[in-house]
């Protein structure tokens, strides 16, 4: 068993657990315990509670869950469209391609970080939870496709030039046409793409969280509970505080292991 | 003469981009649905105030044409406008936070350089990739930036240099060992080393020079990850430089300051990769 093949089952296992806690607890992430603030394991918190009494276990199950999803659906959105530019501008007229790279090149001038931080705090302050979680992935994917677009591109320019192709045009077959014969030809190409995007939507998700620009309470994140952190005075009380940062890390690292073998 | 055109034709490409940047963000921030909003309305001692202050704005940013030609009115007087947020020239405010900023990503891609380098050198001598340097290239990848902060913070030990050379230097690493694996395998090292050449002669003599157009490559790719690392690393370290007055100036919807700083970190990118991206002519030079 490889390396990558442990890491896809500790993730799936991961994941399963995060929806069987979710399940089984009678607490909801957003349930206050008024009588345990910041209490330590229990029966009824197996890892506490948080400084509004919210059980900290599922809060975490509830943030790996959402950031595993939105990450998921955000990576698969910004594939199909860098997928969807990178063909067009390879297989289209040399203008199209030409513009679509200028594009590129403007998302690409600013750091990505930064990029997000931007858009996300340019919307309005009274967004809903669940909103803003929609929104911050929803950005995530909008502005994580061109570094995408670019490779696909240069990946599709390479299809474009092969013999089959050249021989495709010259028996008559239209650009459109040669493009549906070259999508599954790019699925070495975007795969490793999808993945790659994966754990850096979740990083950038925690950073824009860290930063107080990303899902808003009381639905848990990753940033979210970052912020914890800052309470110099909570972490005296209590060690299980760093529970999500040590389910974060492993999830990425899982991640990573997962990215590396393709 | 052709260098010179080339040249020419990358520098205008890099204006282009970055004029594109500017007037991308001013549409983008100035009719974002969240641009005439300020947190300051939620509080009743400040309300009037604020909205006050938003109808102002609203008047003088109608359009888009006026709002950008204000901004660039602001930039060839030389103070780059009037922050909204401190009502002071956006100059005065970013020319310190400058040199602080600067210093910081110096320091730390000096460091990480450093540490990246030595790293994989070690580690491509070895017959495979070994985990000993990998396993904590990859847990330091898979730590973001403000956790990491955040923890060196808790930790009491270690400052924001440290942080962002730790993240650039376990992304280096990952390139670097690759090159280097790649590069040591080459029949003509390999005869070399058989003739019982030296090591630090073969890395300076023949190693180096062979990668040094991925060496630029990197750096402009160390330069871009090293701004998009500053904003979360400033903001928890509290270190007064440009990341922390972008993060500040994106909360408070400060159009002329982030405008400033868009401009910069635009010009910066695009011009390490100029720099990396050199014509053939100008490396045979």
């Amino acid at each position: 068993m490889t390396f990558a093949h442990l890491a896809r089952w500790l993730l799936t296992g991961l994941v399963l657990f995060a929806f069987v806690v979710l399940l089984v607890s009678r607490n909801s992430y957003s349930n206050q315990d008024r009588e345990s603030p910041l209490a330590g394991a229990s029966v009824l918190h197996p890892a506490g509670t948080d400084a509004l009494g919210r059980d900290r276990l599922v809060r975490a199950a509830f943030a790996l869950l959402l950031s595993t999803g939105g990450a998921v659906t955000a990576s698969a959105v910004t594939t199909a469209a860098a997928a969807g530019v990178g063909t067009l501008a390879a297989f289209g007229p040399a203008s199209v391609g030409w513009l679509a790279m200028l594009v590129c090149d403007v998302f690409l001038a600013l750091p990505w970080l930064f990029l997000l931080m931007m858009v996300r705090s340019a919307l309005p302050l009274t967004t809903s939870p669940a909103n803003s979680a929609a929104i911050t992935f929803l950005v995530l994917a909008a502005l994580g496709w061109p570094a995408c677009a670019r490779a696909v591109y240069r990946g599709a320019l390479g299809l474009r030039k092969a013999e089959w192709a050249l021989q495709a045009r010259a028996g008559g077959l239209r650009s459109g046409q040669t493009f549906r014969y070259a999508l599954p030809n790019l699925l070495s190409l975007l795969l490793p793409q999808f993945l790659i995007s994966i754990p850096a939507f979740v990083i950038a998700e925690a950073n824009l969280g860290a930063l107080g620009l990303g899902i808003g309470e009381p639905l848990p994140s990753w940033g979210g509970m970052l912020l914890e952190l800052d309470n110099s005075a909570l972490l005296v009380q209590t060690r299980w505080v760093y529970l999500p940062v040590a389910l974060l890390i492993l999830m990425l690292l899982l991640l990573e292991a997962l990215v590396a073998e393709v | 003469m052709k260098l010179v055109g080339d040249l020419l034709k990358r520098f205008t490409r890099m204006l282009a981009i970055v004029l594109l940047v500017v007037i991308g963000s001013t549409v983008l921030v100035r009719f974002a649905p969240g641009y005439f909003s300020d947190v300051r309305e939620m509080d009743p001692r400040y309300a009037r105030s604020a909205r006050a202050e938003l109808s102002v704005e609203s008047a003088r940013s109608n359009a888009i044409i006026p709002l950008l030609s204000a901004e660039v009115g602001g930039w060839l007087r030389g103070n780059a406008g009037i922050s909204r947020q401190y009502d002071v020239p956006v100059l005065d405010l970013i020319l310190p936070r400058l040199a602080v900023t600067g210093s910081l990503m110096l320091r730390s891609i000096a460091l990480a350089w450093t540490l990246a380098l030595c790293a994989s050198l070690l580690s491509s001598a070895g017959p495979h990739p070994s985990l000993l340097w990998q396993m904590p290239a990859t847990l330091l990848l898979a730590i973001p930036t403000a956790a990491m902060a955040t923890m060196c913070l808790l930790a009491g030990s270690g400052g924001p240099v440290l942080v962002m050379s730790l993240l650039l230097a376990a992304r280096d690493f990952k390139f670097l060992d690759r090159i280097l694996r790649k590069t040591w395998l080459d029949p003509h090292l390999l005869y070399a080393r058989t003739q019982g050449i030296g090591v630090t002669r073969l890395i300076r003599a023949h190693i180096l020079p062979s990668i040094a157009s991925q060496l630029s490559a990197l750096a402009t790719l160390s330069i871009v990850t090293a701004l998009g690392a500053l904003a979360p690393v400033e903001v928890i370290f509290n270190v007064p430089g440009v990341g922390q007055l972008a993060w500040s100036a994106a909360l408070n919807r400060d159009l002329p300051v982030l405008l400033t700083v868009t401009m910069l970190m635009a010009l910066a990118v695009t011009f390490a990769g100029v720099i990396s991206d050199r014509p053939a002519e100008w490396k045979n030079a």
